[in-house]
């Protein structure tokens, strides 16, 4: 008896969300099969790679990454550097200055800081905080109002700071919204359909339904995104159809593996080899459980997890 | 076997409004209730126009584009005596949203309306039933298999056909309402569909009573393997225990919101 293929392909699809503008924008999401399952259906849109700088610099950094920035002067110089790589699709700008509990760069700083490198880049931005909830909202909702026009992703509201960073960067200014629970497959649902209930449209979010560097409760990682794409695809719940990014690099750059030098564990070899493993690992991971986006920090990483990508899809 | 299908069933010609909007054609009695339905959480919308026999089709045909005209080509059932005005609502029917129901045949004298499905590739609403009610089980399965066979040499798939078990009233058969659970169980382990008029098992009780009555029926029902019922989506209680079921059955994912969505 000859083999047939048996095909999995759902009635419903992971909507799109765009970013940027222009030539350079990206969309991201529109699949209506599991992650990377090109071969039960076509994947318009191939999963998306950015690159993360931060406010305060990566002089600190493994040589491949402090390297790489050494002859940029100011952060706008780090993005456009950034950007400059044919494999990156969007660049993040963490905003690590602002932490209260660090520099707790002002407000005006933090805006003259994302102006400068949203001027300096033509590839779509993506704002990530300093983790503080509160400063964050903030943050958010003022930068969202002096970049209106750019089309760049707050990211991203959490269940505590939801409210004005959707009204603001949602509503009011027209840019797009991350929806970031910490692993949690039901808060994951309730905050889009908390944010969507406040007339953000869904394709005006993206989820960041949590992360971990691969070993560090890794398998909750992806059994939550396995969920999620179940409950879209098969289940046809429309509070789940929206893309997925996840930040890798940020993660995966503060594990022992990563951190430990090679003098401290011989027995390791390179700490900048064992660090881009650890973070191309984990990108290919949260590919295969559905990211429709990762963001990396090193440029090795950035070129073999898009070759990742091209190749697969 | 998927999330509980809702068909609302207030739209109906026994309602003196709609058979007033029906007689002369004026669509807002209608809109406003197919809005009332839908945002209660009605997936189709059931279309009855009676038996229509002078201007059935005319009126199906109406009644169809005026509706899916208005919601997005929302799923219809088309529920009439008159087999021709379900084809010509059928004709002008928009299947983006699902297929349109025939409702419905029986094992008896309605036994046609499943060519009708199958010639149309639509739903079928099968009731397992030939003339009055059942004796027992042994009987509704006969019907059932009777149902399934024509409709499976007229090429439908055995998933179009849903199979209704006949819900009883309890005042009068409350002895017989084990029966129709465990009927529902049979088909459900044939692994085929099922809804029906599951309010009939309240009939003629206070109107306090009802939803309290429907919501346990639903649920038991739905323990068994009920997949659709066509009920009043506007019941808040009901529609509340069904979404309540439907996370327990790991139907819908859980969320602290589920009641609104």
């Amino acid at each position: 008896m000859p083999f047939k293929k048996p095909v999995q392909k759902y009635n419903a699809s992971i909507n799109t969300v765009e970013l940027g503008v222009g030539d350079k924008k990206i969309v991201l999401g529109g699949e209506n099969v599991l992650p990377l399952y090109t071969f039960d259906g076509a994947i318009e849109n191939a999963p998306k790679v950015g690159i993360e700088i931060s406010d305060l610099g990566y002089a600190d950094q493994v040589p491949g990454i402090s390297g790489f920035y050494a002859d940029c002067a100011t952060i706008a110089d780090m993005a456009k550097k950034a950007a400059s790589i044919e494999a990156v699709d969007f660049v993040c700008l963490r905003l690590d200055s602002a932490d209260p509990n660090g520099y707790d760069a002002s407000f005006e700083d933090c805006v003259a800081t994302a102006k400068a490198v949203a001027e300096a880049i033509d590839k779509p931005l993506v704002i990530a905080g300093c983790k503080n909830d509160e400063k964050d909202a903030q943050l958010f909702t003022k930068i969202a109002d002096a970049l209106q026009g750019k089309n760049v992703l707050m990211f991203s509201a959490k269940e505590a700071n939801y409210k004005g960073i959707a009204a603001s960067a949602g509503l009011a200014y027209g840019q797009k919204v991350g929806a970031e629970s910490a692993v949690d497959i039901n808060l994951a649902k309730q905050l889009n359909v908390l944010i969507t209930q406040m007339g953000v449209n869904a394709s005006n979010v993206v989820m960041n339904t949590g992360t971990a560097a691969a070993g560090y409760g890794f398998e909750y990682v992806v059994s939550t995104m396995d969920r999620v794409k179940a409950a879209a695809l098969g289940q046809n719940d429309a509070s789940l159809q929206l893309p997925i990014m996840t930040p890798v690099g940020s993660e995966t750059w503060g594990v022992k593996e990563s951190v430990a030098s090679e003098e401290d564990m011989p027995a390791w070899g390179s700490q900048e080899k064992r660090g881009i493993g650890m973070e191309v690992t984990t990108a290919a991971a949260v590919l295969a459980s559905g990211s429709n986006a990762v963001i990396l920090r090193h440029p090795e990483s950035v070129a073999a997890v898009a070759k990742l990508i091209k190749e697969l899809i | 076997m998927g999330k509980f299908v809702v068909i609302g069933e207030r739209i109906h010609c026994i309602s003196p409004v709609i058979r007033e909007a029906m007689n002369t054609m004026n669509p807002e009695p209608i809109l406003k209730r197919a809005e009332e339905q839908l945002k209660a959480g009605a997936t189709y919308l059931d279309l009855n126009i009676g038996p229509a026999e002078s201007n059935g089709e005319e009126l199906m045909k109406w009644a169809v584009t005026t509706l899916q005209g208005a919601f997005d080509n929302v799923p219809l059932a088309l529920d009439t005596a008159n087999m021709k005005a379900i084809e010509a609502g059928i004709s002008v029917y928009n299947r983006s949203k699902g297929k349109p129901i025939v409702n419905s045949a029986d094992a008896g004298d309605r036994i046609e309306y499943i060519d009708l499905a199958a010639n149309n590739d639509a739903i079928c609403v099968a009731l397992c039933s030939k003339a009055g009610v059942p004796a027992d089980n042994d009987e509704r399965m006969a019907y059932l298999q009777e149902m399934l066979e024509r409709g499976l040499t007229l090429g439908m798939e055995p998933e179009d056909l849903w199979f209704d078990p006949l819900f009883l009233v309890i005042k009068g058969m409350q002895d017989k309402q084990m029966d129709v659970l465990e009927f529902i169980r049979m088909i459900s382990e044939q692994g085929l569909n099922s809804t029906g008029g599951l309010s009939n098992n309240s009939n003629g009780m206070p109107k306090n009573i009802r939803p309290i009555m429907d919501s346990a029926m639903v649920a038991m029902a739905m323990m068994c393997g009920l997949t659709s019922a066509i009920v009043n989506p506007c019941d808040l209680r009901l529609m509340e225990t069904i979404k309540s079921c439907d996370i327990i059955k790991n139907e819908t994912l859980y969320a602290d919101s589920y009641l609104e969505i």
